[in-house]
C-alpha cells in the first residue's frame, strides 16, 4: 500500500468522515473577479471549498485558473479548479497544472468539458487531445511522480500538491458504460468524485451502490436547491437528461401564485428545498453512500444555513 | 467513400469572376462524387448548363476514372491538351484530393492553368443509401476498431474520447446535435455488450499519438 498524501482541506475532511459540502461559483464573462469573491466569503461560513468552474456549459468567462486563484487568495475559501479538455491541448493541460501548483490551489476537478457546438462560441475548435480519464492521469503523474506524459519535472520544482477528483453522471441512460467509465477513472487514479444533480433517490441509491463496491472512490452528490420558481423551471427545460420532479415544481409554482410577500416567499422557497433534499441527503449518508454534498447553489448561498441545520451540521464559522 | 457536396453556385461564379475566366474545362470524378452526384456526368450536364445559362463557355467536358491518381489526371488532359490550353481554368468536380491532384499536374504539364473545385469535401464515409451518407473514419492512422466493437470512437464520439462516454449523453443521445444522434460511446457499448467482450470497453486507453497525423503524412511502400 502506497502512502496517501493529503494536502487539501477538502480530502482531510473526506478523510476525516464528516458529511462534507463543497459550492459551486461561475466567474462569468467578465475581468472582475468581486462578485465571485463577496459569494466566496458567503460560502466560507459553510462549505470546506468551492468550484470554479471552467467555461461552463461552453460559453467563454473569466479563466477558471485566474478565477480559482483570485477567489482562493481574496476569499480564504480552498478552490476546486475545474478543468476542462475542451479548450486547450495536453502541453497546455500540464502548463495549467503547473501553474496552478505554483499558485497554491489544491484540487483539481477533470472535466472533459461540454462539446463548444453546445455553447456560445460553436465555431471553435473543439480540441479534446485529452479525455478526462487522461487528465485524472496526467495530476496523478505529475503529483506522485513528478514528470508530465514521461518528462521530468525540473529538480527545483516543488512537489505537485494537487488532489483530482472527477464527475459521475447518476442520470445517465444508459447506466452501465457510466459506471465502467468511472471505473476507469478510479484506475487512473481519481480521489473524489463530484456528481451531477440528483433529485431522485431512486435514481441516486443504486448509482451510488454500484460506485462504492466497484471503486470505493468518495463521493459528493450533486444537489440543485433552486431560489425560486423561474430558476426550477428554467433548469427543468434547459438542462437535457435532468427533470425537476413534477410535484416538486408544482409547489414552487404555487408558491410563487400564492400572493405571499417577498419575505414569505424566500421563506417558503428554503423549506421547499430543505423538505425535498434533506431526507435524500440523510437517508444516503445513513447508508454511508455519500461523502458529502456538491451544493451547486450559484447565487443563492442563503440556501445553506437552513439546509445544514435541518442536516445537523455546524456553521464554520 | 468520399463524400462531396455541391458549393452555392455564387460561391463558384465569385471563383470564376476572381480569376475573370469565361472559357471552361470541365473535369468530373468518375468515383465516389460520381456516386454521390455531385460529379460523373450528371454532376457534370447539371454544372455545364448551370455555366451556359450564366454565360460561359464550355470548352469540353471529361469524366476521369480517379482524378485522385495524377497518372489518370495526365493521361485525361493529355486527350483534352488543346482545349486546357484554350482554356481560362479547369471547374472539378472532384474531392478535395481530386482538385489537388488536378493542379499538381497542371503545375507540371500547364503552369498557367489552375483548377477550381466546385465541390466541398465533406468526409469520408459509410453510404446508407443513395444520398444518405455518414461519416466513418477520420484517417487517424491509429486504427482501434479491434478494441472497439468495429466502432469507431474518434468519429461516433463527438470529442472523440477515448474513454468514454462523457456526462452529455442523454438516453443514448450525444449533446451535439440535439439528441437525435446516437452516442459514439454507448454504441461501442452495445457492440461490445454483443459480442461478451465487455473487458475490453473497461480498458483505459492512453491518449492519442499525433506527432505522426498532425502534419502532412506521406507513404512511400517502394
Amino acid at each position: 500500500m502506497t502512502e496517501v498524501k493529503t494536502y487539501s482541506n477538502l480530502m482531510k475532511e473526506i478523510q476525516s468522515g464528516r458529511f462534507v459540502l463543497t459550492g459551486e461559483l461561475e466567474p462569468e464573462r467578465t475581468a472582475n473577479i468581486e462578485p465571485t469573491v463577496n459569494e466566496a466569503i458567503e460560502l466560507r461560513k459553510y462549505c470546506i471549498a468551492a468550484n470554479i468552474t471552467d467555461n461552463p456549459k461552453s460559453t467563454v468567462c473569466l479563466s477558471s485558473l485566474a478565477g480559482s486563484y483570485l477567489t482562493q487568495e481574496k476569499s480564504g475559501l480552498e478552490i476546486v479548479y475545474q478543468l476542462t479538455c475542451r479548450d486547450q491541448n495536453r502541453m497546455g493541460l500540464g502548463a495549467a497544472i503547473l501553474g496552478a501548483a505554483s499558485l497554491g490551489l489544491k484540487n483539481i476537478l477533470a472535466l472533459t468539458g461540454d462539446h463548444n457546438a453546445c455553447g456560445d462560441m460553436p465555431a471553435s475548435k473543439p480540441v479534446f487531445d485529452y479525455d478526462s480519464t487522461h487528465l485524472i492521469q496526467l495530476v496523478r503523474e505529475m503529483a506522485d511522480k513528478r514528470s508530465i506524459e514521461g518528462l521530468p519535472l525540473d529538480e527545483d520544482c516543488p512537489n505537485i500538491e494537487i488532489h483530482v477528483g472527477g464527475a459521475a453522471n447518476p442520470n445517465a441512460s444508459p447506466m452501465e458504460p457510466e459506471i465502467m467509465h468511472i471505473q476507469r477513472k478510479a484506475m487512473a487514479g481519481v480521489e473524489f468524485l463530484q456528481t451531477q444533480v440528483v433529485y431522485d433517490i431512486e435514481i441516486a441509491e443504486p448509482f451510488l451502490k454500484e460506485i462504492r463496491e466497484k471503486t470505493g472512490v468518495p463521493v459528493l452528490l450533486g444537489i440543485f436547491p433552486m431560489s425560486g420558481y423561474g430558476v426550477a423551471k428554467g433548469f427543468d427545460e434547459l438542462v437535457p437528461g435532468v427533470s425537476v420532479p413534477k410535484d416538486l415544481l408544482a409547489k414552487f409554482k404555487a408558491v410563487k401564485k400564492g400572493g405571499l410577500g417577498k419575505k414569505e416567499k424566500k421563506e417558503a422557497y428554503r423549506k421547499l428545498n430543505v423538505d425535498f433534499y434533506v431526507p435524500m441527503l440523510k437517508e444516503l449518508k445513513k447508508k454511508n453512500l455519500v461523502a458529502g454534498c456538491h451544493i451547486m447553489a450559484v447565487h443563492y448561498p442563503k440556501i445553506f444555513p437552513p439546509l445544514m441545520e435541518a442536516l445537523d451540521l455546524q456553521p464554520r464559522e | 467513400m468520399i463524400v462531396t457536396e455541391n458549393k452555392p453556385w455564387e460561391e463558384v461564379k465569385l471563383a470564376l469572376d476572381n480569376y475573370m475566366a469565361n472559357k471552361i474545362v470541365i473535369v468530373s470524378c468518375g468515383v465516389c462524387a460520381a456516386k454521390v452526384g455531385t460529379g460523373g456526368t450528371e454532376g457534370a450536364k447539371k454544372m455545364e448548363a448551370q455555366l451556359i445559362d450564366n454565360g460561359f463557355s464550355v470548352l469540353t467536358t471529361v469524366v476521369v476514372d480517379e482524378p485522385c491518381d495524377d497518372r489518370m489526371v495526365k493521361q485525361a488532359f493529355r486527350k483534352i491538351k488543346d482545349e486546357v490550353e484554350k482554356s481560362d481554368v479547369i471547374i472539378s468536380l472532384a474531392c478535395g484530393l481530386g482538385t489537388q491532384a488536378m493542379n499538381t499536374v497542371l503545375r507540371e504539364k500547364f503552369p498557367k492553368k489552375v483548377a477550381l473545385t466546385a465541390l466541398n469535401t465533406v468526409f469520408m464515409g459509410e453510404t446508407e443509401r443513395f444520398g444518405v451518407y455518414k461519416e466513418a473514419c477520420r484517417a487517424c492512422g491509429e486504427c482501434i476498431l479491434n478494441e472497439t466493437g468495429g466502432v469507431c470512437p474518434i468519429t461516433h464520439c463527438a470529442k472523440s474520447m477515448l474513454n468514454g462516454p462523457c456526462g452529455g449523453s442523454v438516453d443514448g443521445k450525444c449533446e451535439v446535435g440535439d439528441y437525435t444522434r446516437s452516442c459514439g460511446w454507448v454504441e461501442i457499448y452495445d457492440a461490445l455488450q454483443s459480442i461478451d467482450r465487455l473487458d475490453l470497453f473497461l480498458k483505459v486507453r492512453e491518449p492519442r499519438n499525433w506527432s505522426e497525423s498532425g502534419h502532412q503524412r506521406e507513404l512511400n511502400l517502394r
